[in-house]
Order: C-alpha cells, then sequence, then structure tokens
C-alpha cells in the first residue's frame, strides 16, 4: 500500500444508473493501478474519498465525509476527468 | 445480528414451523418447494443488497432506536431523504428481480402503526406505542421480514363488519384473557405470507362503534399455532416444476400471495397495537395505505426489465430502427418514469408527523398508485406488440431440445442473425413471465388491486384536493370574485 493513496469507496443506491457504476470503477482501478487503492469508506484511514453516483442527482449523504478530501463522479466523462486528476498527483 | 445476509434468511426460514398448504397437500418444507423457492431468492435480494457496495447506500438505514446499521425494509422514516430513499430502493429492487420482493407491506405497516399507536396513546392514555417500540426494535435487531395483513375476506361487501352473516369474514376478537385475546378470520391475498418471519395485522376498513371488536391490530410469530397458509396460484406456475428453465421466463426470481387463516389464535398482550379503539381504524388503514400506494415504485423497476426485454426482442427480431417501434418504446419509458415521478413527488412533498415519523403527502400518493393501476398495462400491451404474436404461440423448451423437432425450432425460429434462437426464445419467456405468466399477478394483476383498487385512490384523491381554492381561482380570473391577488 505504501505510495498509494488510500480512496475510501461510497456508492450511491443505484435506483437508475445512467452508466454501469462497477464497470466504471473497474476502469479506475486499472487505469491507476500503483498509484491508488479502494478501501472501505469506513475506513478510518482513508486519504479521500469517492463517490460514484449512477446520475447527477448524486442523492448520497455526504456529511459522514466533512472534512476529508472528496471526489464525487456522477457520469463517465467525470469519470474520465477522475482519472486525470489522479494522473496528474 | 442486524443485518442478516441472504443465506442467514434462507436458514432462519427452515426454522419455522409453517403449517402451509398448495394444491390440495401440506407442504412440508416451503424453502425447497420448487413453486415457492423463487419466492423465497426475491426476498433474500433484499438481504443480499444490504451488504454489497453498490446498493448498501438505498438497502439500509440507521436505527433513530439504536443508532445501529438495519436494513432499510425494518427502519421508521426519519427524514423525507429517507422517503426518497424508500421509492429509489423499490424501483431498484424490482429491476434486480423482475418480480415482487415482497417486503415493502411490513416496512409500511411498520411506520403506519409507529404513528397510529402514538395517536391513540395521545388520546386514550393506552401504552401501544412504547409496546410498538419494543417490537420494532426486535424487527431491527433480528432483522426479519414481516408480512403486513390487512385485507379481510369480506364477505358480504354491502354489510359493515358486525352486520356479517358469518362475522368471520372479517377478522375479530373472540375472548379477552388476562394474558392477551384470542382471535379468529382470515387475511387474503398476503404477499409473501410463507416467507416472512412475523405476520402484522391490521384492520382493513374504517370501522364504526359496533365493529370495536374487529379494530384489532397485533403482531405474532408467522408459525404461531393455530395459523395457517393456503397458497394463491399463479399463471403457469407448474412450470416450476418442468425439466429446464426455459419456459419460466424468469430463471430465479418470483412472487407468491396466500391467505392466512387465523383459527383460534392467541395473541400476548404485549403485541397488541390497537384493542378496539375503532376511532383509529381509518387512520391505520389510510396511513398504511398511502405509504404502500409510495411502495409501487417497485413495478417501475419490472418496467425498467420489461422495456430492456421489448428492445432486446426488437433488436433479436431486426426491427430495432422501424420508427414505430422506437416509438413505442419512448411512450413506455415516458409511461414508466411518469410511475416514478409520482411515487418520488409524493415522498419529496413528505412531512414529519407527531410521532416523529415521516409520512408521504397522501394526494400524491394516491395519484401514484391511481397511475399504477394503468401504466403497466399499457406498457404491457406495448411489450406484447412489440415481441410479436410468437410470444403466445412459442412450443415449450422440450421441443426445442427434442432430436425430432429441435432442429425445425431451431432453424424456423431464428431472428437476426447473429442472435441464437435459444436466446430469442428466452427473451420472448421472459416478456410472457412478466406480461401474462406468473409474474402478471405482481406487474399486473397486484399494480391494480394492492394498496387498494382503483376506486380507493380516486376516492382519496376527491377528499385531498382543496376544491374551494380551485373554484376561487377561476371566479377571481374572471370578474366573479374580487379580492386582493395580483393586479
Amino acid at each position: 500500500m505504501m505510495g498509494r493513496l488510500r480512496i475510501g469507496l461510497k456508492y450511491c443506491g443505484g435506483c437508475n444508473p445512467r452508466y454501469d457504476r462497477g464497470q466504471a470503477v473497474a476502469s479506475i482501478k486499472k487505469r491507476l493501478e500503483g498509484r491508488i487503492a479502494f478501501v472501505s469508506y469506513e475506513n478510518p484511514n482513508t486519504q479521500g474519498i469517492l463517490v460514484v453516483t449512477g446520475c447527477a442527482t448524486a442523492c448520497v449523504d455526504l456529511t459522514p465525509f466533512k472534512g476529508r478530501p472528496l471526489w464525487v463522479v456522477t457520469s463517465l466523462k467525470e469519470v474520465e476527468q477522475f482519472v486525470e486528476t489522479m494522473r496528474k498527483g | 445480528m442486524a443485518l442478516m445476509d441472504a443465506k442467514q434468511y434462507e436458514a432462519s426460514l427452515r426454522r419455522l414451523k409453517l403449517k402451509v398448504y398448495m394444491f390440495g397437500k401440506r407442504v412440508e418444507n416451503p424453502v425447497d418447494d420448487l413453486i415457492i423457492r423463487p419466492s423465497m431468492n426475491a426476498v433474500a435480494v433484499t438481504y443480499e443488497c444490504a451488504h454489497r457496495p453498490e446498493y448498501e447506500d438505498l438497502m439500509t438505514a440507521t436505527s433513530h432506536l439504536t443508532g445501529k446499521k438495519i436494513n432499510r425494509f425494518t427502519h421508521i422514516h426519519q427524514s423525507v431523504q429517507d422517503l426518497v430513499k424508500k421509492t429509489k430502493m423499490g424501483r431498484l429492487l424490482g429491476s434486480l428481480t423482475g418480480c415482487c420482493f415482497q417486503r415493502c407491506v411490513g416496512m409500511d405497516s411498520l411506520n403506519a402503526l409507529s404513528m397510529t399507536t402514538y395517536d391513540i396513546d395521545r388520546k386514550y392514555g393506552t401504552g401501544y406505542y412504547q409496546r410498538f417500540l419494543k417490537y420494532l426494535k426486535y424487527v431491527q435487531e433480528n432483522d426479519l421480514t414481516c408480512v403486513g395483513a390487512m385485507t379481510d375476506t369480506k364477505g358480504d361487501r354491502s354489510k359493515a363488519p358486525h352486520e356479517q352473516e358469518d362475522p368471520d369474514m372479517f377478522l375479530h376478537v373472540v375472548k379477552e384473557r388476562d394474558d392477551g385475546i384470542v382471535v379468529r378470520g382470515a387475511k387474503d391475498h398476503q404477499t409473501g405470507a410463507v416467507n416472512s418471519h412475523e405476520i402484522i395485522v391490521m384492520p382493513t376498513l374504517t370501522m364504526r362503534e359496533p365493529d370495536k371488536d374487529f379494530a384489532v391490530s397485533f403482531a405474532i410469530p408467522a408459525d404461531t399455532e393455530g395459523i395457517t397458509y393456503i397458497m394463491g396460484r399463479q399463471s403457469c406456475d407448474t412450470r416450476k416444476l418442468e425439466k429446464g428453465n426455459m419456459d419460466r421466463g424468469n430463471l430465479r426470481y418470483g412472487g407468491h400471495e396466500a391467505l392466512i387463516i387465523f383459527d383460534d389464535v392467541f395473541v400476548p398482550w404485549e403485541r397488541v397495537f390497537m384493542y378496539k379503539e375503532w376511532d383509529f381504524s381509518g387512520q391505520l388503514v389510510e396511513q398504511f395505505a398511502s405509504y404502500h400506494r409510495q411502495s409501487y415504485a417497485c413495478k417501475v423497476g419490472v418496467g425498467d426489465v420489461l422495456i430492456g426485454a421489448s428492445q432486446c426482442i426488437a433488436e433479436y427480431n431486426g426491427v430495432q430502427k422501424a420508427a414505430h417501434i422506437r416509438d413505442k418504446i419512448i411512450e413506455m419509458n415516458h409511461l414508466n418514469e411518469t410511475l416514478f415521478s409520482s411515487s418520488i413527488a409524493c415522498a419529496a412533498e413528505g412531512h414529519k408527523e407527531p410521532s416523529g415519523t415521516y409520512y408521504v403527502n397522501t394526494l400524491l400518493a394516491n395519484v401514484c398508485k391511481q397511475n399504477v393501476t394503468r401504466f403497466p398495462f399499457e406498457i404491457a400491451r406495448l411489450a406484447q406488440d412489440i415481441a410479436g404474436g410468437l410470444m403466445g404461440t412459442l412450443p415449450s423448451e422440450a421441443d426445442f431440445r427434442s432430436a425430432e423437432v429441435g432442429g425445425w425450432l431451431e432453424k424456423y425460429y431464428r431472428g437476426r442473425s447473429g442472435v441464437s434462437t435459444e436466446n430469442r426464445m428466452r427473451m420472448l419467456r421472459l416478456i410472457e413471465n412478466i406480461t401474462m405468466g406468473s409474474a402478471a399477478v405482481g406487474y399486473l394483476t397486484e399494480s391494480m388491486h394492492g394498496a387498494g383498487s382503483p376506486q380507493a385512490q380516486r376516492i382519496m384523491i376527491s377528499r385531498q384536493v382543496n376544491m374551494e381554492h380551485k373554484k376561487k381561482l377561476a371566479e377571481r380570473l374572471c370578474g366573479i370574485r374580487k379580492d386582493d391577488g395580483p393586479t
């Protein structure tokens, strides 16, 4: 885990997703291998939280993550932006 | 065990000693019965998804009693956001199972009782609310599935409960003891009955003082002495007994309903939540019904499956680019999202009741359910239109596998190049399952009559709208009424 950013992964409930959230996360994992490691969002040692929501409503309650670095992706376009951000470090 | 998983749920059902009858015979092992098991699988999804990160946000909540993480099906809504998530959870589970997953009725019963017991206590100084909270905690801690038993068999519909020739047509109290009450009667159309750990009984309609022996609400374990379940039939139900699985349409999931007989069943006082407070029967019925009318967001999820199946079969048949097919798919989506809209709306417009429970907007909940009595039928009609007549005339899987005639079916039922005949047949069977097979009980009949038949919602809509306000608006604009509205 040394050197890799520990990111807590939180999904919305996925009632009517506009894209495949699981596939998007798999793609992030593959493309950022060695740079980040996904852990439970409940893990107190996370260095940030990635919230993956199926649509722009993004109905996940973000208050438990207050004060921590937070990325919210609501579309495949934002998934790409997240990957780019992480690559730039 | 605040959150059971699917295996633990199945194991918990095996410990119940239910008395179940189907096709005139006692079913000794309902969990493994080939006809009942798909319905158990569907309930099990509500347990499994609570442990899946990608669904957990909708499937779980924080108990207001213990602060622990619980399954949302045992939760008392603490905010508008909770009500909205309930709607979304219904859609999610309908889409994952393609059928009725049976657990919403218990959730709606618990939420309705959380308000009615509180209000009875405020008027009469009774102790129902604390009893209820103790029971709720037990349900949450053990992650139980409850069947909400409301609908009596009703006998002569023109007569009140106390006027019935046979008083058992409405479940009623037959004996009062120091330690509890004894009840007799039957509750009909009980969704998920034999997949439940507990039965929550409520009165079926608004009652008057002469009906007070029928104004009773309580909860008992599903295998209490004196309880018998008689399974309802579903169209094409015995296909589940056949070799192969293709003709089932939905390979894994289904729903069920049963008639529950209460033959002099004892209920201890600590499980009684209403006892002869006839003037609160209407409130309990209305609150339960409003929540349950919201719950029909589940049909949006089933609609998602049916729309997906319709698009697939259009592609398998090579007609997906035809303008009328595309338009029909758009219409199906329009109707489906309209259903979702009204369920979301009644949740978003919810409010806090004196008990602290959040309650849906009842006008919009009734509009939601009224839409549900219509739109799934039109969506099903369009699905059948797109699927073509083969959906209703397709030979069996046995013929398809037959050495003698299978080759002809393989040849003559092939559609577009690149799509196997078997896949085409499977998709047609799924559409058949939802629109006229065993899942049609859930998608169509339940949509029509569940949570009250269409006229029940129309009566509620007429009561809830402010007609005087609408008249004033009209009178002001045409000069009949003069007031201080905008100039």
